[in-house]
């Protein structure tokens, strides 16, 4: 692909007011789930490169204060990958959130970063999906950095496409320590379909 | 019946047979947590027939299922109508099933990655949640034993392979971070290079297998005397060092001395010889006049010239 993808405005903004819908939604999902208010900011959209990518994952590696999660998600010709990045989060205020009475040892601690991260995921997906008439079928999430480092993982010199669409959201939840980054990518090949279903939104 | 009864029929016969025999597990439960399905692959790796399970909770069935964490996972599913994941990584399994393969299972149970679906009715209400269970022993197997040689080549890459010190490399690393944290906190930091006394003659009269068994015993009496802070290397062929941390001259000696009376003192039996070898050692103390790692090993191999100089068998200390 040599074409440098644009979105123009009424898409973006399109984009943007679903995903706020959608993050209205999902905000309520979590508040009855979890019994805390989530405090969203709003979406920024924009194209990235791998480049701009590899940089926003660069802190995931050699650092303890940041983890991270991915999960794939395909349906429709849609497809992509959602990474949520916990910026110095601290487990025991997961562990509370999620009332998770066990030990916390490093095997619990995945699986609180995985078991948020889905539920984060889930509840934003879902209502992106339900707005342009889909659904997604999502693979499990993925501790980041855990068995390879990402610079070994994702290289973008080697990436095999140029832009994909990032929307990014940051997540609060009131009277925790929990803050983190939500980016879901969508691969170049989606961009065109997903701008064909916000044509349905936009007429 | 009419023909689409027949055929609703028979296409519901199909579907089933899918469900029954397909090779990953599938689980219904409703919102009781009572089992409404449970095909042929949970059948057959839990010895359970679905007459034994149906309509039964699920914890009276398996009371090995860690409850408050299940229920937790499934009101995710519920509540947000969304799928909850957990993998063999966080959990090694839900169900434990015995691994089936006398001869090729290397495992002792099944790993299994699960998915929790929920599961919605005409109202497009959730009242049923559906497990999928995934056998992905030998991904797990491959995993850890992946896992396994890496952490092997990670030290043998790392160590000496006749002594089990740490090789020139990896201690020249450790020796450029001591030097580099002196800089910045300036906590007292001694090196000892030391040498076996005339090893060439211990080749010579007894052969190189004797010298090897000489240089073993050198490192192992070195490691016995040694604090878990202090790193010690082989730096060459019968050449050691070591760093000692939060250490002075003064007590760099006393280790010095230590080491040197207790090689002295002992004595490595081969077929029918005793050989009896003592060491060199020289001592350097981090100071603000050593501009670098290598000056630090000039400084300290000067004080084991001048041990070498006054007779061998004794430590000396360089200051510059």
């Amino acid at each position: 692909m040599s074409a440098t993808v644009t979105l123009s405005e009424d898409y973006r903004d399109c984009l943007q007011e679903v995903t706020n819908v959608a993050m209205g939604q999902a905000a309520d999902r979590l508040a009855r789930l979890l019994d805390t208010f989530v405090v969203l900011s709003i979406p920024h959209i924009e194209i990235l490169s791998p480049a701009d990518i590899a940089m926003a994952l660069h802190s995931l590696d050699g650092s303890t204060s940041v983890s991270g999660v991915c999960q794939g998600f395909i349906g429709g010709g849609i497809a992509g990958e959602a990474i949520l990045l916990f910026n110095d989060t601290s487990f025991t205020d997961l562990a509370r959130l999620l009332n998770y009475d066990d030990e916390l040892d490093q095997q619990a601690e995945r699986e609180l970063l995985m078991d948020t991260t889905n539920v984060l995921f889930g509840a934003c997906l879902r209502g992106i999906a339900e707005q342009i008439d889909m659904t997604f079928s999502f693979g499990p999430p993925m501790v980041l950095g855990q068995h390879q480092r990402l610079d070994e993982l994702f290289n973008p010199k080697t990436a095999t496409w140029q832009q994909a669409l990032v929307t990014e959201i940051n997540y609060k939840l009131e009277g925790y320590n929990v803050n983190c980054d939500l980016l879901l990518i969508l691969t170049e090949d989606s961009i065109d379909l997903l701008c064909k279903k916000l044509d349905y939104l936009l007429t | 019946m009419t023909s689409t009864s027949k055929d609703f029929l028979n296409e519901f016969h199909w579907l089933m047979d899918v469900l029954h025999n397909i090779d990953v597990g599938l689980v219904v439960l409703d919102l009781n947590l009572h089992i409404k399905l449970w095909n042929g692959f949970m059948q057959n790796h839990s010895a359970k027939t679905s007459a034994d399970v149906l309509d039964e909770c699920i914890f009276d069935v398996f009371p090995e299922l860690p409850e408050a964490w299940f229920r937790r996972k499934l009101q995710s599913v519920t509540v947000l109508h969304n799928a909850s994941f957990t993998t063999w990584e966080q959990r090694p399994y839900l169900f434990r099933f015995k691994n089936y393969r006398p001869v090729t299972g290397a495992a002792e149970h099944m790993y299994q990655n699960c998915t929790m679906l929920p599961l919605t009715d005409a109202r497009g209400q959730v009242n049923h949640v559906c497990l999928i269970v995934y056998d992905v022993t030998e991904v797990a197997i491959n995993r850890l034993q992946l896992q396994k040689a890496n952490a092997q080549l990670h030290h043998i890459s790392r160590t000496d392979g006749l002594t089990g010190l740490l090789n020139r490399k990896t201690w020249e690393q450790s020796l450029r971070h001591e030097f580099k944290r002196f800089q910045r906190y300036h906590h007292a930091c001694s090196l000892i290079m030391f040498d076996i006394d005339h090893f060439k003659n211990i080749n010579d009269s007894f052969g190189h297998t004797a010298g090897d068994e000489v240089i073993r015993r050198t490192a192992a009496t070195l490691l016995e005397g040694l604090r878990d802070s202090d790193v010690a290397g082989r730096y060459g062929g019968e050449e050691f060092a070591v760093i000692l941390v939060d250490t002075d001259a003064t007590g760099a000696r006393v280790v010095a001395e230590r080491l040197r009376t207790r090689i002295e003192a002992a004595s490595v039996p081969f077929e029918q010889h005793v050989i009896n070898f003592t060491i060199s050692l020289g001592i350097a103390e981090l100071s603000p006049k050593i501009t670098d790692s290598t000056m630090w090993i000039d400084t300290a191999d000067r004080g084991l010239y001048n041990a070498k100089r006054s007779g061998r068998n004794q430590s000396s200390v360089y200051h510059l």
